[in-house]
């Protein structure tokens, strides 16, 4: 027989580790302790009490709604205990041409996108309104900051597409709450001071300074960039990705509104700057921001003054004189697998890069479902999990650094580093390859390799129609595009009706949040 | 149109209120606000269906008067044909509301009464007094000020009455799809109704709580209310004659 696999260590605490335990013993319904009825698969965390978690990572994708809702977590009380607000996309400043452009990436997709690519027809169309605009209702709640739903409408669901913006800290301890109290989740309190293998080469336990060792079947590895397990034990090695997305450096710095109600922002604001970009995430209490650049073009004197001018723009010289700008190093890259032996990584230890759309937490959610599904029966299953678990997030990885490396190559912009950017040996193939096919074929349904691909062709479209990029029409007359026209004049009416209806129907985040602070939302 | 205003004798002693029914006053509604106290009253007549608030979310039963805005159909002319009337209809142009009061310590808010002062039904001609001439409360005002008292109850009961459906998930949307006698097909959509595959299952220990708490014979009420749809698409199918 072989080695049954029951007894599953995550190492690390932070938002990784405990979303990870949440999403994991939900799934495989941990009982609590002292349960007679237990069904000997358990799970313990290891957290250290003397590593203070990053704090990154606050903004996430819609499928954060569903991993709430499966974790048995009540949406009234996350937006109440973590601070956080309503994300319904993303809002770019300055990437093309840096004189007042901007354009949005709304959570859902253009209307009838299953049915009618609206693309080519929004080509066609007289004096080109902004493409987010003609094909999507929600970008109207954007400018007025506006929520995707009502105090009325129940937890989880959403008129239009959002997720969420929140305080990471907050959120982990959120986590970490109902993962033990609720899902038998058992919580160590120490530092791993040696990992102890087994013959074979598994990690047979790790040994702490204050709870003894610890056995395990499974090590999750969610240490943080330090990679404990699968990158110091095992030794497998970080795979840079810088000559690609050239960000290696972050200053991050807290700011306060200037009054108390202040609009919260319906997107994360992401605004181009000489060598990098500045996030802006609003929360109701304050605003997260943070410079993201490259440290080969730009000095942290100039991103500190970039990022302070900024701040003071958009809060205040008080705000601006305040600010505490903290500086993260990372090098942007993935581990050359993440599941090695009996330990597989999640978080920052399996890879990290600039938080441009909000990969962190996503990869987090699909790592942790995969394995919680995917649960190997036994060691000898284990080795097929995780050859697939490493093609599967090796091809993720891939198509995140060339989606996120689109954002950067549709620019006109005249600095080095935006310059840098269009050189084609910083470009990966499979994105010179997407572009040259999109010149002539813009991306559709028909674009994706996979089902569960993690950006839709929807996303790629609202990229590169908002940075103007030009499919040509099609030189020959098709059946399909001529049914389509009709469809599209059909669409395009709906959605100026639907921008109006939203517009005023939708209460600002703000409102909503108060509303939801007083009565909570319904759960039918 | 609606300015409420404290109501005093002072400043109402000569306001009168007409109380005749139609859609002129206001009386064209889909639905009202109702409550487990008048249940009994309320389900010999009309349905009784639970909405969500739009301000809070919150929900509440009702008395469904018909299938679309503005639409009842127990108004005919001036007449509310029914042997009984809501107290959140019956109660305009009045209403309940609190106030912080100074006399009260930790910050208990007092129930006072107000007047829709814009409100069509005021008069100072027709209708009803309010007051009489030594100025003394008026027997329909007493009245009214009874039947706010009893809908501040009211909107205390629902409180612990939707708190204990909900607890017990009881509360289950549903669409309504009614085909009229000219073809037409019509959805009644955005109210809620209990789950009686979920009442039928709940436990005896549960169910001995909702009776102490009053609430389980307002549960079988609103159950059994249901089969006054029927009788409401009959009206609705003689309308269209």
């Amino acid at each position: 027989m072989s080695k049954k696999i029951s007894r599953l260590v995550i190492v690390g605490g932070g938002t990784a580790g405990w979303l990870s335990a949440g999403v994991i013993a939900a799934e495989h319904a941990i009982s609590k302790a002292g349960d007679q009825q237990d069904n000997q698969f358990q799970l313990t965390l290891i957290e250290s009490p003397d590593i203070k978690t990053i704090g990154v990572g606050e903004g996430t994708w819609p499928s954060m709604r569903t991993t709430l809702s499966k974790m048995g977590l009540s949406e009234t009380d996350f937006i109440r205990e973590c601070t956080a607000s309503f994300k319904q996309g993303t809002e770019f400043s300055g990437w093309t041409t840096g004189e007042n452009d901007n354009y949005t990436h709304p959570f859902t997709a253009p209307q009838g996108y299953n049915e009618t690519n609206l693309a080519p027809h929004w080509q066609e169309l007289q004096g080109r309104p902004r493409f987010d605009q003609a094909v999507s209702h929600q970008s109207v709640l954007f400018p007025d900051s506006r929520a995707p739903k009502q105090i009325s409408t129940p937890e989880y669901a959403g008129t239009v597409n959002y997720g969420y913006h929140l305080d990471a800290a907050k959120f982990a301890e959120f986590l970490r709450k109902h993962c033990v109290e609720k899902l038998g989740v058992k919580h160590i309190k120490a530092n791993v001071a040696a990992v102890n293998s087994a013959e074979n080469g598994d990690i047979a336990s790790v040994t702490t300074d204050s709870s003894g060792d610890i056995e395990g079947d499974l090590f999750i590895d969610c240490s943080g960039s330090r990679s404990l397990l699968l990158g110091e034990h095992y030794g497998v090695p970080l795979r840079s990705k810088k000559q690609f997305l050239f960000n290696d450096t972050a200053l991050a710095a807290q700011v306060p509104y200037i009054n108390s109600d202040d609009p919260i922002a319906s997107c994360t604001l992401s605004t181009a700057q000489t060598a990098g970009w500045i996030w802006d995430i609003g929360l109701p209490s304050r605003r997260g921001t943070g410079h993201v650049y490259s440290s080969a073009h730009n000095s942290q004197e100039n991103a500190t003054a970039e990022l302070l001018s900024y701040i003071e723009r958009t809060a205040g010289a008080q705000a601006a004189a305040d600010a505490e700008p903290r500086k993260i190093n990372f090098d942007p890259g993935h581990r050359a697998e993440f599941w090695h032996k009996n330990c597989v990584a999640i978080g920052m230890s399996a890879g990290f890069i600039e938080p441009l759309e909000a990969s962190a937490l996503i990869l987090v959610e699909l790592s942790s479902n995969m394995i919680a599904e995917q649960l190997p029966a036994n060691r000898e299953m284990m080795d097929i999990v995780a050859k697939r678990f490493n093609d599967k997030f090796l091809y993720r990885w891939d198509r995140i650094i060339d989606f996120l490396k689109l954002h950067y190559i549709l620019n006109r912009r005249q600095d080095q580093y935006w310059r840098d950017h269009l050189d084609p040996s910083t470009i990966p193939d499979s994105l010179q390859e997407l572009i040259a096919l999109w010149k002539y074929q813009g991306p559709w349904h028909r674009d994706t390799n996979h089902t569960d691909e993690m950006f839709p062709s929807a996303s790629f479209q609202y990229v590169l129609y908002g940075m103007n990029f030009e499919t040509n029409p099609s030189t020959t007359i098709r059946r399909s595009d001529r049914l389509g026209r009709e469809a599209a004049v059909n669409l395009f009416q709906k959605n100026a009706k639907q921008r109006q209806e939203l517009q005023a129907a939708m209460p600002t985040n703000r409102q909503l949040i108060e509303k939801i602070n007083t009565y909570g939302l319904q759960k039918i | 149109m609606s300015k409420y205003s404290l109501l005093s004798q002072s400043e109402h002693a000569k306001l009168r209120v007409i109380t005749e029914r139609s859609a002129d006053y206001g009386d064209n509604l889909m639905y009202a606000m109702t409550f487990p106290l008048e249940f009994r009253n309320i389900e010999s007549c009309y349905p009784i269906f639970f909405a969500k608030d739009g301000e809070s979310g919150q929900f509440y039963p009702l008395a469904l008067f018909g299938f679309q805005r503005d639409e009842n159909l127990y108004l005919k002319g001036n007449v509310w044909d029914a042997t009984y009337m809501p107290l959140m209809v019956e109660r305009n142009p009045f209403l309940i509301g609190f106030q912080q009061s100074p006399d009260i310590e930790n910050g208990e808010k007092r129930p006072v009464v107000s007047i829709n002062v814009e409100s069509p039904r005021i008069s100072e001609t027709e209708g009803e007094a309010l007051f009489s001439d030594s100025g003394e409360p008026s027997e329909y005002l007493q009245k009214t000020m009874e039947n706010l008292q009893t809908i501040h109850r009211g909107h205390e009961q629902n409180k612990a009455f939707i708190a204990a459906l909900l607890e017990n998930d009881l509360l289950e949307g549903f669409n309504l799809d009614i085909t009229l006698k000219d073809g037409s097909n019509n959805r009644l959509e955005g109210f809620y109704t209990i789950n009686e595959e979920k009442l039928a299952g709940l436990q005896s220990e549960t169910l001995g709580k909702l009776h102490e708490q009053g609430f389980l014979q307002a549960i079988y009420m609103v159950v059994a209310s249901f089969s006054r749809v029927s009788g409401l698409i009959a009206k609705k199918n003689a309308s269209l004659d």
